[in-house]
Parts: C-alpha cells; structure tokens; sequence
C-alpha cells in the first residue's frame, strides 16, 4: 500500500465517525495545550531572569580575577602573555584587561563628581556590553576622550559649597560635550585647599551611555589613558617607590573576556577557572536562579504530562473500539490481499493522525492560552509570563504525534493478528 | 492436464471444547489449471472448510496443499498474504464489500495492496464494471445496489488482479433463481475468457452443471468425482 493510500484511507476511516474522531482529538488538544502551557510557565520563568540579570550587565561577559579561593596567589598574573592566552581560546570573542580608579571628574574648573573610572582596551569597549545611547564609544587608537555614564551629567556638583548645601541645591546644568572637562586625583580641587602640583588631564566626551545598569554610574576610559593617570597619582602619592613601579611588567587585577555566545559562557569560564584564576559571570547567577526553580518546572511539566496521557489512553481506547467495530472489514482487506503489514499501518496511521491534529491544533490554543496567561498576570501585577519558543510548538506537534503513535501500537497488533476467516464471518 | 494445487491427505480438525470435530478427513485432491471445479455438498459436508484451506484462509490439522510447487501449510501469515495478493481472487455468498466504498473504490481495492498508481487502477476498475455490466453504478455504495448488482461488483474485485485461481464461496446463495443464472455466466465466462482456474463451493446441484469436474464432498470425505468435460462447452454459452 503507497503512503498517499495509507493516508486516504486512514482519514476516510476518521472522517466516517466524525463525532468520536472529534472528541478524542479534543483530549490530545487539552494534552497538548496543558504540557506547552506549563513549560511555556518555567521557560517564561527562565526568561524573566535572564532580562533581569541582563539589565546588570552583559550575559556573555567573563570577569577574571587574580586569586583563587585560597587567597592571593602569587603564581598567578593576570599578565599581558596570559591575555592573550585567553584570547585564543575557542568562543573568545574580545578580551580586555580592566582597570578600575575612583577619582573627580570636573567640569569647567568649576564643578566635580565623584566617580568610577573603568580602563579598558578602547577596541574592545563596544564588545563588552556597555550601552551608548549619544555619540561614540571608545574606538582603537582613541586617547584622552572618554564615555560618561548616563547619570553623570546630575552627579556634580560645586565643591566650594558645604556638605549642607551640596545636597540642598540642584545640580548645576552642564554640558559635557562642549564643556572643558577633566580627570584629577586631587580631592582638593576647585576648592581653596587644592594643590597646585596636580595637573588634571583634559578628555573630551564622545558618547554618554544610558542611565541604567553598569553603563549609567560609570566612565569609560581608554586603558593607556586612565594607566598615565593612575602612574601619577602613584608617583604624587608615594614618590619612593615610583621607580619600582616602572620596571616591572604589567599586571592586571582585572581581565573582562568576552564569549561569542551565552552558551559557551560556562565552558570557557571552567577553563579559567582550571588555570586557577577566579572568574565569574552573570550566566553563573542565572545557572544557580535556574536551578533553584528547577523543580517546580518538573513539577508543571508533570501536570501537563498527566492531562497527555489521559489523551494517550482514549486514542487507545477509540483504536480498540475502532476495531470492534472494523472487524468484518479488516477481515475482507485481508483476504483481498491487505498484507500484515498494510493493516499495521492503516491503524498506527489513524492514531498518529489523531496526535498530529491535536499536536497542531493544540499548539494554536497554547499560543491563545498563554497570551491570556501574560494578560491576567500583567494584570494582577506578576512577573509570571508564558513564553512559548517556535522549537516547543514543534516539539509539541512532534510529541503529541509521538504519543498517538504509541497509544495506536496495541489496536495495530491486535487488528493485524486478527484471523482473516474469523474477521470475514463476523456480522 | 497440469495440476495447479495438489492436496494430500489433508485433514482438519476443530476443538469445541472437549468434543473434536473432523471437517475434513483425510482428502487429497487435485485442481487441473484452466478448469471449472465444483465442491458440492450438503452442509456440514466440509466443502467450506476445504475451500478456505485451499485458500490458505486456513491451516490443515495434517497433510500437505501444494499450489506452484509450494507448500502452502508452512507458509506464515504474512507470506499467505502475498500469496492471496498475487494468485487469488474470492467472491463471497455475502459479497463482502467495503460498506464506506463506492463500487468502483470496492474493485480497486486489491490493486490498491499492490501498489498500483491511481490512474492505472481507476482504468483497470472501470474496464471491469464494464465487463460485469455495472459501468453505469461505478460511483454507488453497496447499500445502493441490488443484491446482484453487489455481487457483481464483488466478482470484478476478484478478477480485477487477473489471479489464477477464483474461489467462489456459494457465489448465488443470496440470489434468485434468474440472478443465479446471469451470475454462473459471467463468472464461468470471466474465468474461460482469461484461462483461470475456478473453485465453487456450492450445495446447489444446478449449478454443478457449470462445472467441468464435481468434486461430491460427504462428512468430511471425497464421496465420488463426476468429470463432465463433454458438455463443458454447452454449459458456458446457454
């Protein structure tokens, strides 16, 4: 029997008791819907710490750090040779060291803010998850320019004014992108106590990041810039030891590496980690939130997988009654020339259709489900949210086809094992 | 003339629960190609039981049937089925017709097993309502058609595969006396014009005079064969 036969004639079988056809599809949709619905929860669950996490940073970022659980070891440098030993590993996208200094950023010799400066390779900035919302990021090549935080414009303030007043006055306005603005490590600056040997050093803005996350608080700095800041403000600090300082290589206390995609975020972080540095990233926190809620995806799984296998039960049911009733006609097949095998097949052929149509329609009545899930739970003001992938209505389709396979199996058996003769004299 | 199946001291017996009952007792037979063979007797004579083991539609207690030089009780489920496919046609006293089929889907059915495409199987199916006079009802159910009418749909499913041999299981038992006669020409007819071999089953005395040789079954055992090869050619025209 060819395939477009089987399949004629499987749904001719269907079509002929329309209402019972019908009901049993129906509690494979309720199957269908009720396992993509449930799952569709956990992923939805999934989901929404992934945004959250990822409004604190970049997903795909690595931070390295160098010491290891058991303290400072001093075998280990987060030195240029090791970069670059990390910039060769597989999924390694960018890898950059990062340098981190608290210093006042001033405006028109003026006003200052206190603020974060994070050093990095200029090439690598786009690459590291900071979001530029006007201008510019740092570029390869860039010197004495910097990437200001979103909410660094509101942060200055007049440093000749009291404690008091600093906070009871509004911020001055400032326009940094035309303003003269400037780096220094005197605290004192702009105010009477201010030392005349501290030159600042003049940046110009090229872009502002947005006012959320990691971007919003800090200022990016190109590294070379940001190390000659850092080298003076040792040397005005400590003016002996400044000489020892120079001779030796360059040893990072922070290295950011940045991973082609999120799944190789945990792969590439162990490799780190077996060399023995300390490494963490964002995906790591949400590994750990996944797996604590874990078990209560299990659990809505469970629920749903319950509601299939009642469907699987009545699509086993409606084949055995199914034969019953096709007994005499199975009988005639076969003794017109239906081979074992036909008959096998015309009935798995029914049951899987019967999955597969509830399977496809089911997978329509999910989407439904769970948009009026993302409604009512919009509604009642909870971050529960039903998020249904295309690879889990295919898999659905899959599934529920699969379930109808199986359920048909025992019918198949025994309609194909039937006597022919016994079949035939049936009334 | 050559023997097409050959049947050796077959025998079969039931099991109604305690009781044994021999249906066929040690009967061997032969079916000659190309003729018109009648198993006549009365009922509870085993000439049905013979017929479905001739048929492979049932396996001997004991003994061989031989059909192309193959022993047909050692053959399983499956290659029986190959076997019906390919060799046999059946025409039923109950027509057995698929109730949900139109007359012409009913014909195509075995051709459908086979594996025929579609259009070839259609053309095949309507030359053969033709040939049983029913081209006019190719697109009527069963339940739409006379008695006749439905066992003439029947016997062209059965030579629809041109199969060397047809069995017809009392082919006129649910027909009258006029329809009996139309239904034995057509199916002797069909039979001689493509040079198939024949087997009726029947308790009917009259219609042993379509046949070449009758084959008298009484409680389980061959009675007497009548060979009547002189009139044959009388008894097909009438």
């Amino acid at each position: 029997m060819s395939t477009r036969d089987l399949i004629d004639m499987a749904l001719r079988n269907l079509r002929k008791r329309k209402l019972r056809t019908a009901l049993t599809i129906l509690g494979v949709i309720i199957g269908t819907t009720s396992i993509v619905v449930m799952i569709s929860i956990g992923i939805g669950m999934n989901k929404s710490f992934e945004n959250q996490i990822q409004e604190w940073g970049n997903l795909q970022v690595i931070e390295v750090y160098n010491y290891n659980n058991s303290g400072t070891n001093t075998e280990l440098k987060l030195d240029l040779p090791t970069i670059e030993s990390f910039k060769t590993m597989e999924h390694v996208e960018v890898v950059t060291p990062v340098l981190n200094e608290y210093m006042l950023l001033t405006y028109d010799k003026k006003y200052v803010a206190d603020v974060n400066f994070v050093g990095v390779w200029p090439e690598a900035m786009s690459a590291l998850g900071y979001n530029v919302v006007e201008g510019r990021g740092l570029e390869s090549g860039d010197t004495d320019v910097i990437v200001v935080g979103g909410t660094i414009p509101q942060q200055f303030y007049n440093p000749k004014l009291s404690w008091e007043m600093r906070y009871s006055t509004d911020p001055p306005e400032v326009d940094l992108s035309s303003g003269r603005v400037g780096i220094t490590y005197d605290y004192n600056y702009g105010t009477r106590n201010a030392d005349k040997k501290i030159k600042e050093t003049k940046v110009k803005v090229v872009g502002m990041m947005s006012e959320s996350g990691q971007s919003g608080y800090s200022v990016v700095v190109p590294m070379e810039t940001l190390e000659k800041i850092r080298e003076e403000k040792n040397k005005y600090q400590n003016p002996d030891g400044a000489n020892d300082n120079k001779k030796k290589q360059k040893v990072y206390d922070n290295v950011m590496v940045k991973v082609d995609d999120m799944e190789h975020v945990m792969d590439v972080q162990n490799q780190i980690k077996d060399m023995g540095f300390t490494a963490y990233s964002l995906t790591d926190q949400l590994e750990s939130m996944k797996e604590t809620t874990k078990m209560l995806r299990i659990v809505l799984g469970a629920i749903g997988a319950i509601s299939m296998i009642v469907a699987a039960i009545s699509i086993t049911n409606t084949m055995v009654m199914a034969i019953y009733e096709r007994t005499k006609e199975i009988g005639i097949m076969k003794v017109i020339g239906a081979s074992l095998k036909d008959i096998r097949r015309l009935f798995l052929t029914e049951a899987a259709f019967i999955g597969f149509a509830g399977g496809v329609l089911g997978s329509i009545l999910s989407l439904a489900t769970s948009k009026i899930v993302n409604i009512v739970a919009a509604g009642q003001g909870s971050t529960m949210q039903s998020y249904i992938p295309l690879w889990l209505y295919l898999s659905a389709i899959l599934f529920a086809t699969a379930v109808g396979i199986a359920a048909g199996f025992l019918p198949a058996q025994r309609a194909m094992k039937l006597s022919a003769l016994t079949a035939i004299k049936t009334e | 003339m050559e023997d097409i199946i050959k049947l050796k001291h077959v025998t079969k017996i039931y099991k109604m629960g305690a009781e044994e009952i021999c249906a066929v007792n040690d009967v061997s037979l032969r079916i000659h190609r190309e003729e018109v063979c009648c198993l006549l007797g009365k009922s509870g004579s085993g000439k049905s039981t013979l017929l479905n083991l001739i048929a492979g539609l049932e396996k001997p207690t004991a003994g061989q049937i031989i059909f192309h030089k193959k022993h047909m009780e050692r053959m399983t489920e499956d290659q029986l089925a190959n076997f019906r496919q390919k060799y046999v046609g059946f025409v039923f006293q109950s027509y057995n017709l698929l109730p949900t089929l139109t007359a012409l889907e009913n014909v195509t059915l075995p051709l459908i097993f086979r594996q025929v495409p579609l259009k070839e199987r259609q053309e095949r199916a309507m030359e053969m309502l033709e040939a049983v006079g029913l081209a006019d009802r190719a697109n009527h159910l069963p339940r739409e058609m006379s008695g006749g009418q439905q066992q003439r749909v029947s016997i062209a499913r059965a030579f629809i595969n041109t199969p060397e041999v047809v069995f017809a299981d009392e082919p006129t038992g649910n027909l009258d006396t006029k329809t009996t006669y139309e239904m034995m020409d057509l199916i002797t007819g069909l039979a001689k014009k493509n040079a198939q071999t024949l087997v009726i089953v029947t308790h009917d005395l009259e219609l042993s005079e379509y046949a070449d040789r009758i084959v008298v079954l009484h409680d389980g055992k061959i009675d007497h064969v009548e060979e009547k090869k002189a009139t044959t050619e009388s008894n097909t025209v009438q």
